[in-house]
Formats: structure tokens, C-alpha cells, sequence
């Protein structure tokens, strides 16, 4: 006996064994139908009896086990159903000939037989045998199980009476010897006479009757027969027979504690609650006596008997004892090489026992004592089964890891070299078994939570195991999902020349079956799910970048609403669109391809170059639709291996996804600008282009921009707006100007077209030198800062004998260092469905200007001019240059001035009405006056319209505005009181000298219109007339030579606003001589709220002549 | 003396595992493994009982052709595996005691070290002598 049985248990002891195998030629799928209705009566009580018998089916059964049939009644074939199919009548006397060989193989031990004839039908089939059965198929037999129940009647009859027969035959005749096929030889010529041999005969005999009454379902009778074997058996030391008491004395117990079976779900007893009772009632009175007497046993035991709890309870062993009584059976059976696999099946047993006892470790210890256990030479297929049962028991007892181990071992068994045909398909499927002992899920998503723990040397075994088998199975996508899966989980145990092999083995796999990203289900339905990589190559940062910014969409937001509210249930708001809490939301242009985007058909193709450390990459994609596409992950393809990673699985990584808000497509526009492109980075990073230029302060530079409409939109609307960027430089009037019209005048512009526009830039800084720093001009007594001097005939120009040179003082060089000036111009623009709507783009041209002082006023005086309208602006005007320049102002000749010289202008102007100039505007006092003061100096500054001109080159203004002060600016004011003196009705101003004759009244009216708004007067005037004698001397002493006819005081009442006042006088001159009359004011308390230049009043300058002679005399 | 020195951590993954370089290591893995099992039985059945009084030393856990497998458990359920040469029969209980006292001392002064983190794979190189003095002794 050489093959095992692993499937075993003690149970089995209980059962009797009936062989079911075709005869002839039987479809398989047609026989296991029977045989499974067959092996449904594994369970038959015996009408006559109330007894159970257990039927034991094997579709395949080697004969020589037969042979130890004595040993172990269980192992006897003592039934045989042969199953065949039977075409026609002719066929019929073969196959029963066939039948009866069948029933040679198994004679000696058969106690009946049956056969089941499918397809006959006729003469044959209408006989009526016992033995036989006829079916038209296998489909319609309805009394199968009727009939098989019948067979094991008879089977049970047969057994009853050989178990009584062995029982009683004890009466003075010879015991034969019952013995084992490999003992038979050696008790050739052994003493058949001796004591020693007869109570062997008796052992084995009780032995055997024992068994016979185990399967008869008379348990405590074997128990009392396998009591007297083991005392018998161990007098004379025939230990293979102890043994085998002993182990029936174990399966009976166990039978007895463990109704339930020991076998777990495999074979699964019926509940036993009834045969627990049956077992009961079985048990017959007096069974202590049967220790006594065992001979005297009857079969009738039916009757029921409480007391006999005792009797059984010494028969029966207790759990603790079974476990020693198999570990001695076991030691005997250990003794004899022969009996290699009744131990090694005596181990199984024992172990099932012990697992439904839970003692693990001595279950472990027999499985230990089975491992080592020699058969002898097997095949490799039992060597497979072999491991897998050890596998299995070891799992049973709750040693995962051990059967783990087996389990692995017994897969390698299927691809072991000696084999001819590997079966890698076995092993891939016990490899598989394997893995929950090695804790190992091909669920990479087990994987991704922190660091693996595990015995990583063994899993990666195990996983390379895996791809092997897999790739010689024939299937390359399981091999790569699983090698994909070994780089992806075992990454950090790879050392780096294993990362090599396996990346370039994967490649190789690859090349012939790409690695995807779906779930590859096995036939049995095990499901692989998909491996993405997510650590090759690691992503630590994941970001959508927004558009640049001249390509991004903005929201109009005029339009709201009416756009929105067909789109969504909220009302719109600018902060909702662009700050959905964590989420980055970008919105991006239809067709705009500066986007993040990774789902895109068009893959980027890059290659990361090994160990490379951080390396940014940057996706772009054009989505196709409007809507809302969320990046939630990306894709890659390492190895050949396309993988999906999810965002929110990477470790490093928390961004969840990305959002992005895609609206209709818009116009595209390209800048170019008639300037170089500057190298200055602008302050602001919405600058797309910039251009640099560098002017003389004062200078004017034209730029022509050109828009190229390089979309696919029509471009329809265009805006243009610019900005200053911050600057500390104070900037007098607007650096850019443009004439959108012009532009907007081509709009639509179809895509391909172009249109142009022209900027002028013009700088305007402070044309003011710190006064410090500049050469004073003050100090030649001839600036007027208070109140005007009578000196009508002051000249204009004072030419400066000498210059001051600066360059001598590099100090003073600070000033020529130049400013700088940024300024933006944003061109808003839009069309398409875009703007539709209500998107729009920007694009921003960034202007850096760099400002090289071109003059600079150092110093700003007024002098009063000999009208009261006028007055003389003296400006000191300093050349920074490097150049000559010529500078000149309202028409006024060319003044030449050298590089770093400084020379005096006097611009003789009217004087300005600043009152209409100015606006009440509801602001701070200080606003307000900084806001007049500005308005005042552009209005003072394009009348002066001052300009000037290096020579060679360039031309510019200057302005005066930033160097203005309040005093000059007060002297510069047109007073709101005007003043009209008429000598004899003719209008009188400082130059005009009016002739009167001596003799003659001279009438003299003075007349003050109100220009301003408040009320002025009372007033007081006072007329003095005085001689000048040109050399500074005065003489008021004229009361001889001038008379005042009537009073030469002077009253004004109040003045309304808008109305004039008129006083009238009259003098005589005596003398003939240059008179000059002036008019003062004789309460100064007046003139306190108002400023000193309203009372302007212009000297008259009379000249007294002789009277013609005609009128003479 | 012995060719294989495992640490486990309390959930059965090695923390530690080093064995003698002339053979294969894997196999030493596997050794280590399975003998996890019998650890894991031995300790359940010793924790039924008196639980203060176990013992830590948990004596042979089971004998292969070629190698024994002694345990130990701390109390903390960090497992020590020690495989010895079957051949070896000189060596007695109380050396493999002694063995694991060493190795439980070593392994406590690697867990004071403020600077290892408990769980990490153990990479001090005064355990490692501790266990390299255990193995050169066998030579």
C-alpha cells in the first residue's frame, strides 16, 4: 500500500467503503451526475436495527489498498457499483462481461454488487434482477437513490452477519491469522500451535471485529473489543496490530465525542443530535460486563439503559487520552517501514482531532512527525498533494504562515524540472493561495498607506514567483500587473540592481503586452485590480498654472446677470468665480493652448531621465468643449505601463483635483510695438510685453502699436486704458495719449488682420532743481519776491557775465541721474462667443521710461511789468544737458545755453484771471488748494509754452508747473479789482503819459470794477501827485505847481460783485512838467483780507504842456 | 552559534533579521516566518494563564532537519528569533537563555535611543555587533 489517502479521518472508520465506477464507456460529465446522486446516501439507517451505517464512495480506488482490508476493515471495498451506458441489446452481453471483470478486481472483499444500465431498453430491460438496473438515461431514474438505499441494505446484512459470525466463532476452533499483504511471508513455518501465536490470532481477531462493529454502528461494543485487542496485542508485542487497536480505539472515541465529525465542511456529517441518542439507545444493558465478556454480545442491543453512562465512560477514552493513544499508535506504526502510510494517515487523522480540539501546537508536532514520514519514492503529482494536505492542516490549525509555506512548496512541486510538462497553471493557482499567509493583497491600494511593513524578502519572492508563473502560463498581462505591482509595492526594498532587473524584465513584458489600467479577472473570478504607479515617477507637487495673462479670460462685470443667470441658480459674484475655497479654479479659453490639462489626447511625451531629483514638468492640453473639466489625476506610461494615478492617492501630494472653468473661445491678440522689446522685467508680472525707451525730460517719442488678431475669433470690441505704475516722481500731465477712435474705427477685425495704433509718450517731470544743489541766481538783488517796485523801466534781461560750471563738483552730478518711469497700457479686448458671453482678454504693454533731466528751473521769480495787467516771470534755467539747447518761451528769441549752464529768462505774461480757473470742489482745504495750484500752473504753463531744443537732435517742452510757488503764483494773479483811471476820459495805464495843459482841469476818474465774488469796500482813496526825478529823488512838494479842484480824497462804498464804482476828480496843473499822480489807500484795515496785488492801482503819468499859443493869453 | 538573529515587531513584520552570509537568506526568511506561527500559538496559550508570571523565554519552537528555531517574546510582543545549527549539540537551554537576555538588552538600548523610531527596521550598529558577537561564536 503505497498511496495515502490524506483526505482521511477517523470518522472514516465508522464507514464502509463502496466503489462507483463506469464500466464501458461512460461520459464523465454523465457518470460524476450519478456518482453524486450516488454519494448522496452516505448515511442509511437500518430499518431492522435503528442503526446507522455510513457508506464511504471512491470513484477510483487502487486494489492494493484493498488488500489491507483485513488491517482496517474501512479500507475494504465491500460494495461496487459499476455505472454504463448501453446503445442496443447487442452491446448487452459485452458489457455484463466487462461488469463481471470488474467485480474479479475487488472479488475477495465484495459483499454485492450492482450495476446501473443506462439507454437499454426492450426485452433485456424488462428483466428483473436484482443485481441490475436499466434506465433509458441518465436523466429519468427516478428510484436511483431508492435502489442504492436497497444495495446498502444488503451490504449492512452481509456486514451484520460476518460481524456476528466473527463474534461467536470463538468456540474451540483455530482463529485464522489475520495479517497484512507484507507480514504474510513471515509467518511461514511459524508454530501455529504456540500460546504466543493463538493469542495473536485472538488480538488481531478481536481487532477486526472491533472494526467490523464500529462500522455496524454497535460503538461501544468496538470499543470493548479494541479494549481486549490493545491488552491482548501488547502481551505479545505485535505492535502493528496495537497500533492499529489502539487507533480504532481512538476513532471510536472520537466518533463519540465528536458526532459532528472531524473532517470540517468537507464531508460534513448529517446532525448527529439522533445518532448522539441512537448511540445511546445502542448501548445495551450490562456494558460493563461486556469488558468481561465481549463474546457473549447479541445483536438485538436495543434495549435503552441510562445506567450503562459508566461502562461507557471507562470504554470511551477521553479527549486527553486519544491524543496519547495516537501518538502510540502512530510510534508503532513508526516501527515498520511498510506501514509508512497507515502513519502517515494515522498523523492526519490526528491532527483533524486536534484542530477541533484547538491544541495547535501538538497538531503541529504530529504535522511535524508526518513531514518527515518516508513513503518511498513518489510521483511528483503526490508529492504535490502531499504538500498542499500539509498546507491544508496547517491551516486548519491555524498556522497560516506554515501552510503558506507548504502551499509554495507544493506550487514549485508543480513546475519541479523532473516534470515533463510543467503545470504552471497549478502552480500559479497555489501560488495565488499562498498569499494571504504572506499578508500580502495584490490591492496596490492596501499598499499606499505610509510605509509597507511586511517581510518584504519573502514577498518579493513570492510576487516574483508570481510573474514567472504567470509569463510560462501563458499569460503576459497578468505578468506585468504583477510585476508592475512588484516595483510599485516593493520599491523600497529593491536594491538598485533589482530595480534594474525587474524594470528591464518589465520592459520586456511590455513590449509584447502593454500594461493597462483595467481589472484583469481571472476565470475563477479573482479580480487583479490595476497598478498605477504613483512612486515611478514620484509626484510630489501637483499645481495648475493659470493662463498668462494676456491670455486669460476675465469676466465683464457689467454684464452681470444676464449672461449668468441662464447658466447657474446663483447670482454671480466675482469671488465665488474666482475663490471656491481650497479649490484652484482657473478659467480657460476654448482653444487656447497654454493650459494644464492631462487628460488631453495628445500625450506629452518626455522622458525623465534617471535619479533625476525634482524635475518640474508642465502639461499643457486644449480642452475641445466649454464646460468644467477637474483634474483629478494624471497619466503616465513607465515601462510600457500606462497607469491612471489619482491625485488624492499620492502620498506626498494633497491636492485633491484641480478645476478648471472653460468658457467660450475668444480672440487672440499679438502685440508688436514700432520700439524694441525691452530686456526690463516690468514691476507687475500681468505685463506680456514691454518696450523701454529713454527721453529727455519734456521730450515727446511716438509708438506705433500693432494688434495682429492671431486667433480664430473676429475680434469686436477694443479698450484701451493705461496706468502709472507708482513712482515717487511727481509727473506733470499724462505720459501717454492715443486716439482709440482711429483704431476702433477698423473693428471687426477679422482673424489674420491687423490694426495699428499710434501712442505718444511724453514725459513730463518736475522741472523744479533743488535749490541747494543748483546755482542761486538770487544773489544779484534784482528777484522781486514781495511787493512790486514802481521801476517800470526795469530791463528784462540780465545776462549773467560769467556761468557757474557744475561739472567741477562730481556731488552736484545727482541731479542728471535719471528717473525712471513705468506705465502700463492695458488693452482690453473681446469678441466671439466669448463675448457673448461677457468674457474678455487683456493684454497689458508695459512702458519703462527712463528720464534724462533735460533743464531745469532753479529758481522762479516775477517781477511787476509796468502794466498792472502784465508782470515779468523770471525763470533761472539750468542746462543738465550734455548738449547745447536752445530754449525759448511764447515766441521769444532763442536762448542759447551750454551743457551744465545756468542763465536768467524773463517771459514777459498777462496776467491770469485764476478765478474762473478754479472750481469750488467739496474737498479737504489742502486737496483743494494743491488741486487750484496745479490747475493755475498748467493754465500759466500752456501760455508760457515753453520749449526747448538740443540742437542736433531732439526737441521738448519744459514746464514751470512744479516750481511755482503760492507768492509767485499771487503775483501772477490777475487782481479781481480792476482799476480804470481816465485822465480827461482816456484810459491811463503806467506807460501811457497823457498831455493835459497847464490851466486846464484835468479830469481824472477812477473806476473799480468788482470782478470777484465777495463784496469789497469801503474804501478810501487818496491822491498824491510827486515829481521823479529820474535819480531816485521824489519831490512831493507840490503844492504850488498841482491844485486839486475839489477834495483829492476819494470814498468807494461797497462794491457788489460784477458792479463797478466811479469817483470823479479834477485837477489843474500851474506849471507846465512831468507830473505822475499816485493813488493810495488810506485805511489799511481794508486791505487786510485781501491781497496786496488787488489794489494794483497804475500811477498816472501826466505831462503838463504849455497852452497853445493860439489859445494863449 | 547561531546562524540566524530576527527581531520582529509586535506586528509580525522583522524589524531586524541577519543571518550567517555563507547561506542562503532567504531560506532564513522563510524559517523566521513560519516559525511566527508557533509563536503566536505559544504566546495565546501562555496568555490564557497567569499573565505577569510568563515567561519570556518560549524554548524551542520547532526543529527542522537542519536548524532549531528558539523564541522569545518581550513584553511588549516584540518577538526575538534565534536559528541555531541542529548539528550543534553542545549547546544547552541555558546558552540560548542567555542569548536572548543579551539580545533583549541590546534591543532595549536601541529603543532608548531618542532618536529611533519605534517600528522603523533597526539599523544600530551596536545591536548589530551585539548579534554579530552571537554568531561568530558558532566559528
Amino acid at each position: 500500500m503505497s498511496i495515502p489517502d490524506y483526505m482521511q479521518c477517523a470518522e472514516d472508520h465508522q464507514s464502509v467503503l463502496v466503489v462507483v465506477q463506469p464500466v464501458g464507456i461512460v461520459p464523465e460529465d454523465q457518470f460524476f451526475r450519478i456518482y453524486k446522486r450516488i454519494s448522496s446516501v452516505c448515511q442509511q439507517s437500518i430499518r431492522s436495527s435503528q442503526r446507522l451505517l455510513y457508506i464511504r464512495y471512491r470513484h477510483h480506488y487502487p486494489p492494493e489498498n484493498n488488500e489491507w482490508g483485513d488491517f482496517q476493515t474501512h479500507r475494504k471495498v465491500v460494495g461496487l457499483i459499476a455505472i454504463t451506458t448501453c446503445a442496443s441489446a447487442k452491446e448487452w452481453p459485452q458489457t455484463s462481461e466487462r461488469f463481471h471483470g470488474q467485480k474479479e478486481v475487488f472479488g475477495s472483499t465484495l459483499y454485492d454488487s450492482r450495476l446501473l444500465v443506462f439507454g437499454l431498453q426492450g426485452e433485456i430491460a424488462e428483466q428483473h434482477r436484482t443485481d441490475v438496473a436499466f434506465y433509458p438515461d441518465c436523466d429519468s431514474c427516478p428510484d436511483l437513490e431508492r435502489r442504492v438505499e436497497d444495495f446498502v441494505e444488503s451490504i449492512f446484512i452481509v456486514l451484520e452477519s460476518k460481524r456476528l459470525d466473527r463474534t461467536t466463532d470463538k468456540s474451540g476452533d483455530k482463529i485464522p491469522l489475520l495479517c497484512v499483504p507484507f507480514e504474510k511471508k513471515d509467518f511461514v513455518g511459524l508454530d501455529t500451535d504456540s500460546r504466543h501465536y493463538k493469542k495473536r490470532c485472538q488480538g488481531r481477531m478481536r481487532k477486526h471485529v472491533g472494526d467490523l462493529c464500529l462500522q455496524a454502528g454497535m460503538l461501544q461494543d468496538a470499543l470493548v473489543h479494541y479494549h481486549m485487542a490493545v491488552e491482548l496485542l501488547r502481551s505479545v508485542n505485535d505492535f502493528l496490530w496495537l497500533g492499529a487497536a489502539l487507533e480504532g480505539l481512538c476513532s471510536a472515541s472520537v466518533i463519540f465525542h465528536y458526532p459532528g465529525g472531524t473532517a470540517g465542511k468537507r464531508a460534513a456529517r448529517k446532525p448527529s443530535i439522533s445518532q448522539a441518542a441512537d448511540s445511546g439507545k445502542r448501548h445495551r444493558p450490562g456494558a460493563q460486563e461486556l469488558l468481561i465478556d465481549p463474546g457473549a454480545l447479541t445483536t438485538n442491543g436495543i434495549n435503552a439503559d441510562t445506567s450503562s453512562e459508566i461502562g461507557r465512560a471507562k470504554n470511551c477514552l477521553s479527549p486527553e487520552d486519544i491524543i496519547e493513544k495516537y501518538k502510540e499508535a502512530i510510534s508503532y506504526y513508526g516501527k515498520y517501514k511498510n506501514a509508512g502510510v497507515i502513519e502517515l494517515e494515522a498523523c492526519v487523522k490526528a491532527v483533524r482531532v486536534l484542530a477541533i480540539q484547538k491544541r495547535a501546537m501538538e497538531a503541529s508536532e504530529f504535522l511535524q512527525n508526518a513531514v518527515y514520514i518516508n513513503l518511498g519514492q513518489l510521483s511528483e503529482e503526490e508529492k504535490i498533494q502531499r504538500y498542499s494536505v500539509l498546507s491544508e492542516l496547517y491551516d486548519l490549525i491555524g498556522f497560516h504562515r506554515k501552510s503558506a509555506f507548504f502551499k509554495r512548496v507544493a506550487a514549485m512541486q508543480c513546475v519541479a524540472p523532473t516534470i515533463p510538462e510543467p503545470g504552471w497553471r497549478a502552480c500559479y493557482k497555489l501560488l495565488l493561495e499562498t498569499l494571504p499567509g504572506y499578508c500580502l493583497s495584490l490591492d496596490p491600494k492596501d499598499f499606499s498607506k505610509g510605509t509597507h511593513h511586511g517581510w518584504a524578502a519573502v514577498q518579493m519572492r513570492l510576487l516574483h514567483e508570481l510573474v514567472y508563473a504567470s509569463r510560462r502560463m501563458g499569460n503576459p498581462g497578468l505578468s506585468v500587473r504583477h510585476l508592475s505591482f512588484l516595483l510599485q509595492t516593493m520599491l523600497d526594498f529593491l536594491s538598485d540592481q533589482e530595480k534594474k532587473e525587474v524594470t528591464q524584465s518589465l520592459e520586456n513584458y511590455t513590449s509584447k503586452c502593454p500594461g493597462g489600467m483595467e481589472v484583469i479577472t481571472l476565470p475563477d473570478g479573482l479580480k487583479f485590480p490595476p497598478v498605477p504607479f504613483t512612486k515611478l515617477p514620484i509626484v510630489r507637487f501637483v499645481k495648475l498654472l493659470n493662463l498668462p495673462v494676456s491670455l486669460r479670460p476675465h469676466k465683464v462685470k457689467g454684464l452681470l446677470g444676464e449672461n449668468m443667470s441662464s447658466k447657474s441658480p446663483f447670482i454671480y459674484s466675482p469671488i465665488i468665480l474666482h475663490n471656491r475655497g481650497d479649490e484652484r479654479c482657473k478659467k480657460i479659453d476654448e482653444d487656447t493652448c497654454w493650459l494644464i490639462l492631462f487628460s488631453c489626447s495628445l500625450p506629452a511625451a518626455l522622458a525623465l531621465p534617471a535619479e533625476s531629483g525634482l524635475y518640474p514638468v508642465t502639461l499643457v492640453g486644449v480642452p475641445r468643449t466649454v464646460g468644467s473639466i477637474t483634474v483629478n489625476g494624471y497619466h503616465t506610461s513607465v515601462f510600457g505601463v500606462n497607469s491612471d494615478c489619482l491625485l488624492e492617492g499620492l502620498p506626498g501630494v494633497k491636492t485633491g483635483g484641480c478645476m478648471v472653468e472653460v468658457v467660450p473661445s475668444l480672440p487672440r491678440l499679438l502685440l508688436s510695438t514700432s520700439l524694441p522689446r525691452s530686456p526690463h522685467v516690468a514691476a507687475s508680472e500681468d505685463i506680456s510685453s514691454s518696450v523701454a525707451l529713454q527721453l529727455f525730460n519734456g521730450e515727446t517719442q511716438t509708438l506705433t502699436v500693432t494688434l495682429d488678431n492671431i486667433g480664430t475669433e473676429t475680434l469686436e470690441t477694443l479698450e484701451l486704458s493705461s496706468k502709472i505704475i507708482s513712482t515717487k516722481e511727481k509727473l506733470l500731465g499724462d505720459i501717454l495719449n492715443w486716439d482709440i477712435q482711429e483704431a476702433q474705427s477698423h473693428l471687426p477685425l477679422l482673424p489674420g488682420c491687423s490694426l495699428s495704433l499710434t501712442v505718444n509718450i511724453r514725459v513730463k517731470l518736475d522741472f523744479s532743481g533743488q535749490e541747494n544743489l543748483l546755482p542761486d541766481l538770487s544773489d544779484d538783488g534784482i528777484s522781486v519776491t514781495g511787493l512790486p517796485i514802481s521801476s517800470p523801466l526795469r530791463q528784462v534781461l540780465k545776462p549773467r557775465p560769467e556761468s557757474k560750471a557744475l561739472s567741477a563738483d562730481p556731488g552736484k552730478n545727482e541731479h542728471t541721474h535719471f528717473k525712471t518711469l513705468e506705465a502700463v497700457m492695458t488693452f482690453k479686448y473681446s469678441g466671439g462667443g466669448g463675448h457673448v458671453e461677457g468674457f474678455y482678454r487683456e493684454l497689458c504693454l508695459g512702458i519703462h521710461v527712463d528720464v534724462e533731466p533735460s533743464v531745469f528751473f532753479t529758481r522762479v521769480s516775477t517781477l511787476p511789468a509796468t502794466s498792472m495787467r502784465q508782470c515779468h516771470l523770471l525763470l533761472d534755467v539750468f542746462n543738465s544737458t550734455e548738449h547745447e539747447l536752445t530754449i525759448n518761451a511764447k515766441n521769444n528769441q532763442d536762448l542759447l545755453l551750454y551743457a551744465s549752464e545756468c542763465q536768467r529768462m524773463a517771459i514777459q505774461v498777462d496776467k491770469f484771471e485764476f478765478e474762473s480757473v478754479c472750481v469750488q470742489p467739496e474737498q479737504s482745504q489742502q486737496q483743494w488748494e494743491t488741486e487750484r495750484q496745479q490747475a493755475q500752473g498748467s493754465l500759466i504753463n500752456s501760455t508760457l509754452s515753453i520749449r526747448w531744443a538740443i540742437i542736433s537732435f531732439t526737441i521738448g517742452e519744459a514746464s514751470v508747473e512744479g516750481v511755482l510757488n503760492q507768492l509767485v503764483l499771487d503775483h501772477l494773479q490777475l487782481a479781481p479789482l480792476q482799476w480804470d483811471v481816465l485822465v480827461n476820459g482816456k484810459q491811463c495805464d503806467c506807460d501811457i503819459v497823457t498831455d493835459c495843459r497847464v490851466g486846464d482841469p484835468v479830469s481824472l476818474e477812477v473806476k473799480l470794477t468788482n470782478h470777484s465774488k465777495k463784496e469789497v469796500g469801503p474804501l478810501a482813496l487818496t491822491l498824491v501827485a510827486f515829481q521823479d526825478y529820474q535819480n531816485g529823488i521824489q519831490n512831493h512838494d507840490l503844492q504850488d505847481a498841482v491844485t486839486f479842484i475839489g477834495s483829492n480824497t476819494f470814498y468807494i462804498d461797497k462794491v457788489n460783485p460784477t458792479f463797478s464804482s466811479t469817483c470823479t476828480g479834477a485837477l489843474l496843473f500851474l506849471y507846465t512838467g512831468d507830473f505822475y499822480l499816485s493813488i493810495k489807500f488810506q485805511d489799511d484795515s481794508t486791505r487786510r483780507d485781501l491781497p496786496p496785488a488787488f489794489f494794483g492801482l497804475p500811477t498816472v503819468h501826466i505831462r503838463a504842456l504849455e497852452s497853445p499859443i493860439e489859445n494863449g493869453a | 552559534m547561531a546562524v540566524c538573529v530576527a527581531v520582529i515587531a509586535k506586528e509580525n513584520y522583522p524589524l531586524y533579521i541577519r543571518s550567517v552570509p555563507t547561506q542562503n537568506e532567504l531560506k532564513f526568511h522563510y524559517t523566521v516566518h513560519t516559525s511566527l506561527d508557533v509563536v503566536e500559538e505559544k504566546v495565546s496559550a501562555v496568555g490564557k494563564a497567569l499573565a505577569d508570571q510568563r515567561e519570556l523565554y518560549l524554548g524551542l519552537l520547532y526543529p527542522t532537519e537542519d536548524y532549531k528555531v528558539y523564541g522569545y517574546v518581550t513584553n511588549s510582543k516584540v518577538k526575538f528569533v534565534i536559528v541555531v545549527d541542529s548539528s550543534n549539540t553542545s549547546l544547552r537551554d541555558n546558552e540560548i537563555r542567555s542569548m536572548f537576555r543579551k539580545l533583549h538588552n541590546s534591543f532595549t538600548d536601541v529603543m532608548c535611543n531618542p532618536f529611533y523610531n519605534p517600528g522603523d527596521a533597526i539599523q544600530s550598529r551596536a545591536f548589530d555587533s551585539v548579534v554579530s558577537g552571537m554568531m561568530v561564536q558558532a566559528c
